[in-house]
């Protein structure tokens, strides 16, 4: 949530305002990048076991009745091997986090035991938002099992075919994309690259320097009269990009992450009026950027030197983040043009949707005067990027790229799932205030691929039982 | 069970984006400071209870992303609050002017006693001012409003700020307070309370409004 936000207390420095191109960051390199690679592996490491498990008895396909009976079962332990549970984000020793004094330190957390034991409150420390690989599974290391590997298996020769079955593609994606093949299957998934393996490399290639063209045409004009609010607005809001903030300790001035994000984020604005540049977009490119970079960076190799990465091949990652941003966005313009219609309509949508399903959680917000928009706006805007982990929203677009339509219409589901994946925590406040700390500030910091696919598979029940049925259950 | 608090009411922060509206809160209600806070989308909650004059007061506070498309939803929450703090950056010239249209938004949206505070934030970065304190001072003046220079950074003049906007909002719903002293075991929820009034458009609400 936005109120603790998952800040890397290692970011002591400001954003140079002037110039993106920060270059302070040159002596923290050799450790920055490890602990980079080390928040942010797991984002390109997931180990689709548990949700092969999971979700392959529930394919689209073919809904059985269990499902309801498995979402039932109470939440697993969480078990973290003692060497893998890193909190990378909280030493003491650098933390950001400002006393006044030591007495203050010790009121506010009293406080918050306080309110811990009160009203079983969840407190959200400082959230690492890419955080631990051992979340993945309960081993602690990524096992490549045979079920991974036939998985595996398939999705390369999918990919290998000259022209790639793209129903196919979508049907094996639903539950999950191997990361040695999520880069190549999100381009091909969001209509970015050709299903026709010869056009592959022309389309790109094309499309990469059509980006450029753009930059060439349009970023000298950023600091035009005319575009002088976008241009603020962004440069005020990429240093405050949720999820990207891990991202800041790679070596800047040899991958520009900063510049990068800014570019792609004022070519689409200015080349899309309608809506312009909306602060929540932002979060939007960060994860075709780590997905489209975890090509380039191999996690076991321990002195990965990001410098040798060649301006062509940032370029590149560049182009694509913009073309696959834009793909995603084009879906889902009218979340951001004047007045939200987007966004209100599916807040609408989800306080119908719930009234229907869990009658005792819409009439406790009632009750206790909470609006939907009061927290599920943010969940609209953001699509749950500022709720969840990051790899966690990696591992669900995998399935909104697979599903038609599934950012701005699966999306709804999905949060009506979130939400009643809360249901106890919801019941057990005892007012409007504990209600509302509660839905913004969920605490998620553990979740990982088991829990989205549990969420993707409650949230696909959903849809089968009420998007084709509007009148399904209604009171 | 003891109450938690006798009065009830709602605060909102409204300024440009960027201006520090986040830090000013998460230092007046946890006493932390964050220099690198993500965006606010929307608007977030958060609460603090105080005691003034004998009076435990509980505050909400509606926190505003300052990104003019997001006004639409943000002015939903202007109707219900008793308080506002008109935030701008003391940095930014351009924040400075924009608190003229913040205003008559408040003017436009607000309920009619609300009650305003002016807030020149990032007072410790004297270095980058644009905006001097005596502009603020008479801006201040020409509307009507207490006004604090404050730096969520260096906590100078938050608890005050804060504290200020919350008597102003007692001071201004007095009556109700006296009924409040005359009952010990009631809250007053001035929150609720308003909503009833806005409703039914009369001082007859106040009867049975709040008392619950």
């Amino acid at each position: 949530g936005a109120q603790h936000p998952p800040l890397d207390p290692r970011i002591h420095r400001t954003f140079p305002k002037d110039t993106p191109k920060g270059n302070n960051l040159k002596s923290k390199k050799a450790s920055s990048f490890h602990e980079f690679a080390r928040s942010t592996n797991d984002a390109w490491d997931i180990n689709d076991e548990d949700d092969e498990d999971l979700l392959a008895p529930i394919h689209p396909s073919s809904l059985p009745s269990t499902l309801h009976s498995v979402h039932q079962v109470p939440p697993l332990p969480l078990q973290q091997p003692s060497d893998t549970t890193r909190e990378p984000d909280t030493g003491p020793a650098d933390r950001v986090v400002v006393k006044s004094s030591s007495e203050a330190l010790l009121n506010t957390n009293s406080v918050r035991s306080t309110l811990q034991k009160q009203q079983s409150l969840p407190v959200r420390p400082i959230i690492p938002l890419v955080a631990r690989i051992s979340d993945q599974n309960s081993s602690g290391a990524p096992i490549m099992t045979v079920r991974d590997k036939s998985r595996l298996d398939k999705f390369k020769y999918l990919l290998s075919c000259p022209n790639t079955d793209l129903e196919e593609l979508r049907k094996h994606s639903w539950s999950g994309i191997p990361r040695e093949v999520r880069p190549i299957t999100w381009r091909l998934l969001s209509g970015y690259l050709p299903a026709n393996m010869e056009r592959r490399d022309l389309v790109l290639k094309r499309k990469r320097d059509e980006y450029f063209g753009f930059i060439e045409q349009y970023y000298h004009s950023r600091t035009d009269e005319t575009y002088k609010d976008t241009y603020r607005q962004i440069h005020i809001d990429i240093p405050r990009t949720n999820p990207l903030i891990p991202l800041f300790h790679l070596p800047i001035p040899l991958f520009d992450i900063l510049e990068r994000s800014f570019r792609i984020l004022f070519i689409w604005a200015i080349r899309h009026p309608a809506s312009g540049y909306v602060q929540g977009i932002n979060d939007l490119v960060t994860p075709f950027f780590v997905v489209f970079l975890s090509e380039f960076v191999v996690e076991d190799v321990e002195n990965f030197d990001v410098a040798s990465l060649p301006l062509d091949t940032q370029r590149n990652i560049e182009a694509d983040s913009f073309w696959c941003m834009t793909k995603l966005l084009d879906g889902i313009q009218d979340n951001y043009t004047f007045a939200q219609p987007g966004i209100q309509n599916n807040v609408k949508a989800l306080e119908e949707l719930v009234s229907r399903i869990d009658e005792d959680i819409h009439n406790y917000f009632k009750r206790y005067e909470v609006e939907y928009l009061q927290f599920a706006f943010r969940w609209m805007n953001n699509l749950l990027m500022r709720e969840l982990p990051l790899r966690c929203t990696i591992r669900l677009w995998d399935t909104y790229q697979a599903e038609q339509e599934g950012f701005s219409h699966f999306h709804l589901y999905v949060c009506a799932a979130f939400l009643i994946e809360w249901r106890k925590e919801i019941l057990s406040m005892v007012d409007f205030q504990g209600l509302l700390m509660l839905l913004q500030n969920l605490p998620t910091i553990h979740w990982g691929n088991e829990e989205v696919g549990l969420l993707l598979a409650e949230a696909y029940r959903l849809k089968y039982m009420f998007a084709d049925a509007p009148n399904h259950y209604r009171r | 069970m003891a109450k938690q608090y006798d009065v009830l009411f709602r605060l909102l922060l409204l300024g440009d984006s960027g201006v520090g509206k986040t830090c000013l809160l998460c230092r007046f209600t946890d006493n932390e400071f964050h220099p690198s806070h993500i965006s606010t989308i929307g608007v977030d909650f958060k609460m603090k209870t105080l005691e003034i004059d004998g009076i435990k007061v509980r505050i909400q506070i509606w926190d505003t992303a300052g990104q003019e498309r997001y006004q639409t939803i943000t002015k939903q929450y202007y109707r219900r609050a008793q308080g506002i703090f008109l935030v701008y950056d003391i940095t930014s010239e351009r924040s400075f002017q924009h608190i003229m249209k913040w205003a008559s938004d408040v003017d436009e949206y607000a309920p009619d006693n609300i009650q305003r505070i002016l807030i020149g934030n990032k007072s410790d970065e004297e270095e980058k001012r644009q905006v001097a304190t005596g502009q603020g001072n008479k801006l201040a003046k020409d509307y009507g409003m207490d006004f604090f220079e404050t730096s969520a950074s260096t906590n100078y003049n938050i608890t005050e700020s804060f504290t200020r906007l919350a008597e102003q909002v007692l001071a201004a719903n007095k009556k109700d307070l006296d009924l409040l002293r005359a009952s010990v075991t009631d809250e007053l929820n001035l929150a609720a309370l308003e909503e009833e009034e806005g409703i039914t458009d009369g001082a007859a609400a106040s009867q049975k409004g709040c008392w619950c």
